[in-house]
């Protein structure tokens, strides 16, 4: 191997270390696990850790104040809820029934506190309701 | 009747590309100049089928037939012509009937192309001198014609939008359902096809590289015709890739303009593969290197399109803004690994490039910057379409989805940003040939000067985040080291010319786009980056709740909400917030955050109130209100954006750049030769 090689070899392994080093640093503050709702009642080791839950707004009990930043609601998986207490400003896609995406962490009473709330409702980029097909006006 | 206008000549459209393909499969195989003729003339066909679809979908959009759900699901009676013809491209079938029309011109085009300078054409039907030509071209035509068919037949069997529906009554008595409220705003009109040109582009030099593969050209030739296309396509993916930022900035009212979903991700990875490739097609033409590299590097950009589409079309990953999960991945996945498998084989198998590289000097040198700025650009690729893809891959390892947030892109991406904004401001003083660590330090004297001066006064002027500063040195060593460079030759071109300032200028300039061009798409990257530094290091963010006649300070302004009200306007009901703001220096202005409620949809949707400087944006959302009786509190959000309007600005520079370097030279580059009198001629040659 020539001195170039050498040379080379060596700054490329300098930034291999570099980068995974930043890598590493990176997953430990920005990784958030990404669960359904059922996952995360099911299995306590997620319940003292920032997590992101994936569930539809229940229909019932829904209270968002937009003017006081604040919406109170239960996030439904298949067979199990979590209350969840979001602060912030209130996106316009959001309302009962709709699929959000909270990120957060679960309070002594139980209560999931979030401060990011993602909607996405797919119906707004394709929907088949034939209903309202018809002119209401 | 627009129906089967649609349906008939997407399938025509499917079966003249395959035809096509066959045509210029025999071509290869056989030398034959009449199937080559034949390909053409299919694919021509295909291309004009193709047209026909997109102008019955154009016609049932425009003519309100809302028998055709895709035209219910996206259009209304009342929207405006020009929402109506972005409605074409709102939804999934749309836009990729929209990709398959680009792909099916580019094809055209380049079929023009072929046949103005085709060998064959001109020796009368015969092979011509060139068979490598011949079969190269053959190859090239019958790549583009599978990608053609294969888009066509996805519309057609996947995501056809000229399925019909029975309509609940006559007349107009029915209506679609109109288009998103987010969807209706001029950048969305824009950003799509902008977009998806610049996809379709990259298909073009990914033809090219399999038809030299096939042929087995052992010259460079080839990676010369890639060029103009890969500068046109990667022009066209970055000024997409910005209009979509500004929309998530005016449209979203989160208050930025990135961040790290899935569908932006798409986008960005073959962004920076093309960046990576134009830099090293270069190597490979002057010093005759970097062959496969760059042989890898087109394939990958062409896959990292077509999983760009996949992503953003099949919602396989959860993002905010994914078309729902839909039968069209399964295509996805099978036509980019044969597309994989069969460019991965005809690399190793065929081994076109028996011929070794030139061995290069790598070093404090052009060749080695070269080098150093693809790496990273692979690195930030690898980074991101692995960040991107984490929630899938993590499944594997943990039995759960992890998603990666935008500390992860920040932490790793950005510092690699940083390294590979020091070695664009380093460009101009980059030579080819030896590596000299002393001659480039000599040639950085001045800029480096400069940077110094530049980082001491703003340290001085109280500037201590540690990334903006190296931003700011950064920066200033860039543009002092270009118009430095620029200086310099042109002192010594009207030192050795004597000719006048002026015309020594333009002719320096003009006798090289491509140095000057570039140098300017790297100014304009350089403002973009500072916009980025300057907007994500110094935002600061609050959200208020005020009652009318209340007022709050913020970043130096007094906001006072001086009422709520409601509005009718169009299609829609406005409740719109009336804010006013006293800046330190004096400055008064008035502000109108508003939510619109739209009658076609339940939703509403804030606009933002934005008011924009070269120095700070200050942008404000209404957030909430409470009705007079219950208090009457308003929720306002405010943020203040430092530089961030340097990201639209070098988004333009960045264009003017990469249109002077696509563009010939413009001026003569010799004073014509004087007439010579006729007599003269005469005794010249003797007559």
């Amino acid at each position: 191997m020539n001195h170039m090689k050498v040379k080379l070899l060596i700054a490329g392994l300098l930034v291999g270390v570099a980068l995974t080093y930043l890598a590493y640093a990176g997953v430990q503050k920005g990784w958030v696990y990404y669960l359904q709702v059922d996952q995360f009642t099911q299995d306590t080791q997620y319940h003292s850790q920032r997590v992101r839950l994936c569930g539809k707004v229940g229909t019932e009990n829904v209270v968002a104040q937009p003017a006081q930043l604040t919406a109170t609601f239960s996030l439904m998986g298949d067979s199990s809820q979590v209350p969840v207490v979001y602060r912030g400003v209130i996106p316009d896609l959001f309302k009962p029934g709709c699929e959000v995406v909270v990120e957060g962490q679960l309070d002594e009473q139980g209560v999931f506190q979030s401060n990011v709330l993602m909607t996405k409702c797919a119906s707004k980029y394709s929907g088949d309701h034939i209903e309202r097909l018809e002119n209401k006006s | 009747m627009i129906e089967p206008i649609g349906t008939y000549s997407l399938s025509l459209a499917v079966v003249a590309a395959a035809g096509g393909v066959l045509a210029a499969i025999m071509a290869f195989r056989f030398d034959s100049h009449a199937a080559l003729v034949w390909a053409r003339r299919l694919m021509l066909a295909g291309a004009g089928l193709t047209t026909l679809a997109c102008g019955a979908l154009m016609a049932a959009i425009i003519n309100d037939h809302f028998e055709f759900t895709y035209v219910a699901n996206y259009s209304e009676r009342a929207l405006p012509i020009g929402y109506k013809i972005a409605a074409f491209w709102a939804g999934q079938a749309g836009s990729l009937l929209l990709w398959a029309w680009i792909l099916a011109a580019m094809t055209a085009v380049l079929i023009h192309n072929q046949k103005g300078s085709d060998p064959i054409s001109r020796s009368g039907g015969k092979m011509g001198s060139d068979p490598f030509c011949f079969r190269e071209r053959a190859i090239t035509l019958a790549v583009m014609g599978g990608v053609n068919a294969f888009f066509a037949a996805l519309i057609l069997f996947a995501a056809n939008p000229f399925i019909t529906q029975p309509l609940p009554g006559t007349g107009t008595a029915v209506d679609g359902h109109g288009l998103n409220p987010m969807l209706q705003d001029p950048g969305m009109i824009a950003h799509p096809p902008t977009l998806f040109i610049g996809y379709a582009g990259f298909t073009v030099p990914f033809a090219m590289l399999i038809g030299a593969l096939a042929a087995g050209r052992k010259d460079d030739a080839w990676i010369l015709a890639t060029r103009k296309w890969l500068l046109f396509a990667w022009l066209f993916l970055s000024v997409g890739i910005v209009l979509g930022a500004q929309w998530a900035y005016i449209e979203l009212g989160w208050g930025g303009y990135w961040a790290w979903d899935p569908v932006e991700n798409a986008s960005l990875l073959p962004w920076l593969t093309g960046t990576a490739l134009l830099h090293s097609i270069m190597v490979q033409q002057y010093r005759k290197s970097f062959r496969v590299w760059n042989a890898t590097l087109i394939a990958g950009t062409f896959l990292l399109c077509i999983f760009g589409t996949y992503l953003t079309r099949s919602g396989v990953i959860q993002s905010v803004h994914t078309f729902p999960e839909s039968p069209i991945g399964r295509f996805f996945l099978a036509f980019m690994g044969v597309c994989l498998v069969g460019t991965v084989i005809l690399i190793v198998a065929r081994r076109p490039y028996r011929l070794s590289d030139t061995a290069l000097e790598i070093g404090f040198n052009r060749e080695g910057a070269f080098l150093a700025t693809n790496i990273l650009l692979v690195l930030m690729t690898a980074t991101v379409l692995v960040g991107t893809i984490y929630p899938l891959i993590s499944v594997f390892f943990t039995g759960q989805p992890v998603s990666v947030g935008p500390p992860f892109y920040n932490k790793v991406v950005l510092p690699m940003a940083l390294a590979l904004l020091a070695l664009m401001a380093m460009g101009p003083a980059l030579t080819y040939g030896p590596s000299d660590a002393k001659r480039l330090f000599m040639r950085l004297r001045l800029p480096l000067a400069g940077a110094t001066a530049a980082t001491g006064v703003a340290w001085v002027m109280g500037l201590r985040e540690p990334w903006s500063l190296a931003v700011t040195a950064i920066t200033v060593l860039g543009i002092v080291n270009v118009f430095n460079d620029m200086l310099v030759t042109w002192w010594k071109i009207m030192r050795a010319t004597k000719a006048n300032p002026v015309s020594a200028m333009t002719r320096m300039i003009d006798d090289n786009h491509r140095r000057y061009g570039g140098q300017l798409v790297h100014l304009g990257m350089m403002m973009l980056m500072v916009g980025v530094a300057g907007s994500s290091l110094f935002n600061e963010k609050t959200t208020v709740q005020l009652k009318p006649g209340e007022s709050t300070a913020f970043a130096g302004y007094t906001m006072t909400l001086e009422k709520l009200g409601e509005e009718r306007r169009g299609n829609y009901t406005a409740v719109q917030a009336t804010v006013h703001l006293a800046g330190k220096d004096g400055v008064t202005n008035t502000l109108l955050p508003e939510v619109r409620y739209y009658d076609k949809t339940e939703q509403p949707n804030s606009q933002v109130a934005l008011e924009m400087g070269w120095k700070r944006d200050l942008y404000v959302t209404l957030a909430g209100w409470e009705s007079p009786e219950n208090g009457g509190t308003v929720a306002l959000q405010a943020i203040i954006n430092p530089l961030v309007s340097w990201i639209w600005i070098g988004g333009i520079v960045l264009t003017v750049g990469t249109i002077f370097a696509m563009t010939p030279k413009l001026l003569q580059q010799h004073p014509q030769p004087q007439t010579i009198p006729a007599s003269q001629t005469e005794f010249a040659t003797g007559k």
